[in-house]
């Protein structure tokens, strides 16, 4: 199940919008994503989700790995998100350091 | 007295997937538990929640049960009006997932946690049922999710 990455700046903000399913097999892309995201240096990454239909464990690796790559005052923003993927996120307990936003 | 119906009953809703246990083959797990969601009439949220714990628990094993090396994944799976019961077998070491998950850890920074346990913990939160068995050299993982089960949503760690 394909999962598309794009990464692009605005502003002051590093972009990266996933479209497809989150899982073992996909994760990678996204990971390899986010290290370039990190070395852009910009104040906040946002992630927007609102195309993942689905996200495994895997995926909250990636966040996970995000949140280790970027310096402590970058905000890690995922918006977008559909309930049964932000409910994973919440169950890991990231929403305490990722910021999650409907828009 | 077995009736035609009655075999055509059975073949629609008892299934068989045998796969290598290779993350390619997530995949093929994947649209075969989607099929038996879609036999038993699941809703979406109960159809998220069902492929989570299949896919967490497949993962698992292709990631750690084989380390690596070549070994198969069995699934079997049953769809009925009460919802979708689904068994997973593999002939790695024995684990049994209740024992191995690891719930998020309220003291432990986010980034320090070992998400892989975690993925054990998200599929057993997803289920309405689980159950464990090693039996002849395999582990046998049952998981059900009812029609009209509810989401029983962690708490917050």
């Amino acid at each position: 199940m394909p999962l598309s990455v794009s990464l692009s700046i605005e502003g002051d903000t590093t972009v990266i919008e996933l479209t497809g399913e989150l899982d073992a097999k996909t994760a990678p892309d996204f990971h390899r994503t986010i290290e370039k995201a990190a070395g852009h240096g910009t104040h906040t990454v946002e992630i927007r989700m609102a195309g993942v239909g689905y996200m495994a464990s895997a995926g909250l690796r990636s966040l996970v790995f995000a949140q280790q790559k970027v310096a402590n005052d970058v905000t890690i923003k995922v918006v977008g998100a559909i309930e049964p993927v932000s409910r994973t996120i919440r169950t890991a307990g990231l929403d305490r350091s990722i910021v999650l936003s409907d828009e | 007295m077995t009736t035609v119906t009655d075999m055509v009953e059975r073949a629609r809703t008892s299934r068989v997937l045998d796969v290598p246990a290779t993350v390619a083959a997530l995949g093929s797990i994947a649209s075969f538990v989607l099929r038996l969601a879609g036999a038993a009439g699941l809703d979406k949220g109960a159809t998220y929640r069902l492929r989570l714990a299949v896919d967490e628990l497949a993962t698992n094993v292709v990631m750690h049960g084989y380390r690596g090396g070549d070994g198969r994944i069995t699934v079997r799976g049953r769809s009925g009006p009460d919802g979708v019961q689904i068994v997973i077998e593999d002939s790695a070491p024995p684990f049994d997932p209740v024992e191995g998950r690891l719930p998020p850890a309220p003291g432990v920074p986010p980034q320090d946690r070992r998400i892989g346990g975690l993925g054990i913990h998200l599929a057993l939160t997803s289920v309405d049922e689980f159950g464990y068995a090693h039996r002849d050299g395999r582990n046998i993982s049952t998981l059900t999710v009812k029609a009209e089960g509810t989401d029983r949503c962690p708490p917050r760690p």
